[in-house]
């Protein structure tokens, strides 16, 4: 293993989640010399905890085109790695409201407008293909067959898989504990192992994107919020199969999927958990983390879930799954380099969606590292977009405005349906 | 019907967990604590008898211990406990003091059923129940998976080594739940609260009239050096070769 002597390359990657693995794949696969350094394991951070679910159609049409492509860039990986990543279920939105009915009816209409495959479906169909959900007070819901959900565990070994092959170098248990800068140019980064040098450093630390950003001191509006779902497990009276729709249902901020016969149903609550990831051991192991019996979010998760499902209660076997997500203050990823230091790009592609979007985020870093632009219209995601806006500019500031967009991501918060508050 | 459900505090052993450079314990800084999952266990079963009696059955939590225990205390009345008893205790217990504690406790409570947990987590010695039955001569029945009310008994089924075995006992009785009880459940939000507004009795040992007198010491701890060297074997006959010559496993 002489390779490990030589801690140089054209790219040093920080973060083994999948933002970090898709980037580095497809830079290798343009021919540049990576290096990824994770902290722990690869895929031990948000990525190994998420729910995987791919909704292709989000706010801009741009966005939309992007997942799409995504999707591509996921097949051909299922064949060079030779695993199941992508389970195309289809995917329902469903609304009880004549509020959130409109929503839908003008989502139909975008989507159409841009040729994406979706369509309104009746209740009596919606209940045909999901006779384990309560649909009995429904008036609207629309259905896109091409949605679903990414693996992330298959995702992540793709990504290792088919980067060693193409000569990608993943060192674990390697914090990145400095970013090395000389005259506004970054040169390289420094671990417990050593010095590893490269022009361009890309941070794709996840929910410790902003504490390696505070390295260079660069400031990078991302706070770390908790999330939680639950997976049952198989019931023969409530069968869920295999390529049940997913399901979004903003009125009672739940999505859902199958998995393994059982039901994943997760929350976007109003009260989410902070956390401070300064403050975590320096150890600290996401894939750890547990719920307790008694905790109120999984409260409101349970409770919300029996509104839609009411065959699921807290006495259900089930499991609960925990993790940290990346929030950004508008919910959209952070791409690209800030002004500060040259040749340092920040890589969250992040919020409930970084597993979705990292295929096609990986090839958009490789675009603009080593093009400077990309086919795409970036607006949206660009890194600097909050630099020098008042306001943003605090930690303070900032970790409120995430929360705040996570507190809103299904929508306007409706209360009605909580009946404890906390 | 009274069911009393012993509560240990426990660290949640999915974390990792450091020996003092003394070995005198275990770094508790920073460390979750959680209910020992057995005693959950044993909670859950109480709620299911209660909920499926025609009588009323009463279920109460202690815990023997430090403060701090009123947490799990909170994660049982939460999970449907109807009261909580935190027993006063800031010097450290070894089962003997515990089942020494709990007898007493149970002189006061007089409960039908004492249904704990098989063996605290972060030990795992298993040792209370048995003692406990023992000081209090009553009928004890160890590893439950299954437990049935039959006339004015139970019918429970342990699980051994060797198989399931099935065992009848007269009330009162202790019964420690294992594994396959039962799957504890998750609190309400209605319960979650109810449980913040409820009052914790406390009660001393001192109260209790006992005197704790150690029988364990414990020497020191070390942790088990981590060897987790895995290599990637070519083939069947090189995995045989490693696992006779190099590992001695066949
Ligand atoms: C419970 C839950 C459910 C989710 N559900 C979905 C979903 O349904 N669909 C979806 O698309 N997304 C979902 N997500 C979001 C998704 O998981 C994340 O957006 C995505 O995994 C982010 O990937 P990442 O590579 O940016 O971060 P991570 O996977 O967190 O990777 C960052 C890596 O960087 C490493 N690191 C940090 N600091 C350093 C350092 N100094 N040096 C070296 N390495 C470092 C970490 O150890 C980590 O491995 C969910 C997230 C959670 C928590």
């Amino acid at each position: 293993m002489n390779e490990t002597n030589n801690n140089t390359a054209d790219v040093i990657i920080i973060g083994g989640g999948v933002a970090g693995l898709s980037t580095a794949m497809q830079l290798a696969m343009r021919g540049q010399r990576v290096i990824v350094l994770e902290r722990q394991r690869l895929g031990c951070g948000s990525s190994g905890r998420a729910a995987g679910l791919l909704g292709q159609l989000r706010g801009t049409a741009e966005h939309t085109r992007m997942l799409a492509d995504g999707l591509e860039i996921v097949m051909e990986l299922e064949k060079r790695a030779g695993v199941e990543i992508y389970v195309k279920t289809g995917s329902l939105r469903i609304a009880e409201t004549p509020e959130r009915a409109q929503e839908i009816q003008e989502l139909v209409a975008m989507g159409k407008s841009i040729g994406f495959n979706i369509d309104h479906i009746s209740i009596a169909e919606t209940a045909r293909r999901l006779p384990y959900m309560k649909t009995d007070d429904l008036i609207e819901a629309c259905y896109s067959p091409t949605d679903g959900h990414l693996q992330p565990a298959e995702l992540v070994s793709a990504y290792h898989k088919v980067g060693k092959g193409l000569g990608v170098r993943y060192e674990i248990n390697c914090p990145v504990e400095q970013v090395i800068i000389q005259g506004g140019q970054v040169k390289g980064v420094k671990t417990p192992r050593g010095e590893f040098h490269a022009p361009v450093v890309v941070n794709a630390a996840g929910p410790w994107s902003y504490l390696v950003a505070d390295l260079a001191k660069e400031t990078l509006p991302t706070a770390a919020i908790g999330h939680y779902y639950l997976t049952t497990r198989p019931d023969p009276d409530h069968p869920v199969d295999r390529l049940s729709p997913a399901v979004r249902n903003r009125h009672h901020r739940l999505y859902t999927r199958p998995e393994s016969g059982g039901l994943i149903v997760g929350i976007y609550e109003d009260e989410p958990v902070e956390y401070d990831m300064e403050k975590l051991p320096k150890d600290f192991d996401m894939s750890a983390m547990k719920a307790g019996r008694d905790n109120l979010n999984v409260a409101l998760l349970i409770h919300l879930t029996q509104q839609r499902f009411p065959w699921i209660n807290e006495r259900t076997p089930m499991t609960i799954s925990t993790g940290i997500m990346t929030f950004t203050p508008d919910g959209k990823g952070l791409c690209g380099p800030l002004p500060e230091v040259q040749g340092l790009f920040h890589c969250s592609c992040c919020s409930g969606h970084g597993i979705m979007q990292s295929p096609i985020v990986g090839k958009v870093m490789a675009d603009l590292i080593l093009d400077g632009k990309t086919k795409y219209d970036l607006e949206f995601m660009e890194a600097d977009r909050f630099h020098d806006v008042p306001g943003y500019q605090e930690r303070a500031d900032i970790k409120r405005k995430c929360y705040e967009m996570y507190a809103s991501y299904y929508g306007q918060v409706e209360k009605a349906n909580v009946v404890v508050k906390h | 019907m009274k069911v009393l459900i012993p509560i240990k505090r426990v660290p949640d052993t999915d974390q990792k967990i450091q020996v003092k450079p003394d070995g005198s314990g275990i770094v508790t800084d920073g460390l979750p604590f959680v209910i020992n999952p057995f005693d959950a266990i044993a909670v859950e079963e109480a709620l299911r008898i209660r909920e499926k009696s025609t009588d009323t059955v009463e279920v109460l939590a202690a815990s023997i211990g430090p403060e701090v225990c009123e947490q799990q205390l909170r994660t049982a009345l939460a999970m449907g406990a109807d009261n909580a008893t935190l027993i006063q205790c800031d010097a450290s217990l070894d089962p003997w003091n515990v089942a020494c504690v709990l007898r007493a406790f149970a002189g006061r409570y007089q409960p039908d059923l004492i249904l704990m947990g098989k063996q605290g987590v972060d030990d795992d010695l298993s040792q209370t129940g048995q003692m406990l039955a023992a000081l209090l001569d009553w009928p004890q029945a160890t590893f439950a998976s299954k437990i049935e009310f039959l006339g004015s008994g139970l019918r429970v089924t342990r699980e051994t080594d060797a198989g399931l075995e099935i065992v009848r006992v007269t009330l009162p009785a202790v019964v420690t739940a294992d594994l396959r009880l039962n799957e504890p459940r998750y609190a309400s939000m209605t319960s979650i609260m109810k449980a913040r507004k409820k009052t914790i009795e406390r009660i001393t040992t001192t109260e209790l009239g006992v005197t704790i007198e150690p029988r364990l010491q414990l020497l020191g701890l070390e942790a088990v050096p981590s060897r987790r060297k895995s290599v990637r074997v070519g083939s069947l006959d090189e995995l045989l070769v490693k696992l006779r010559a190099e590992e001695k496993l066949l």
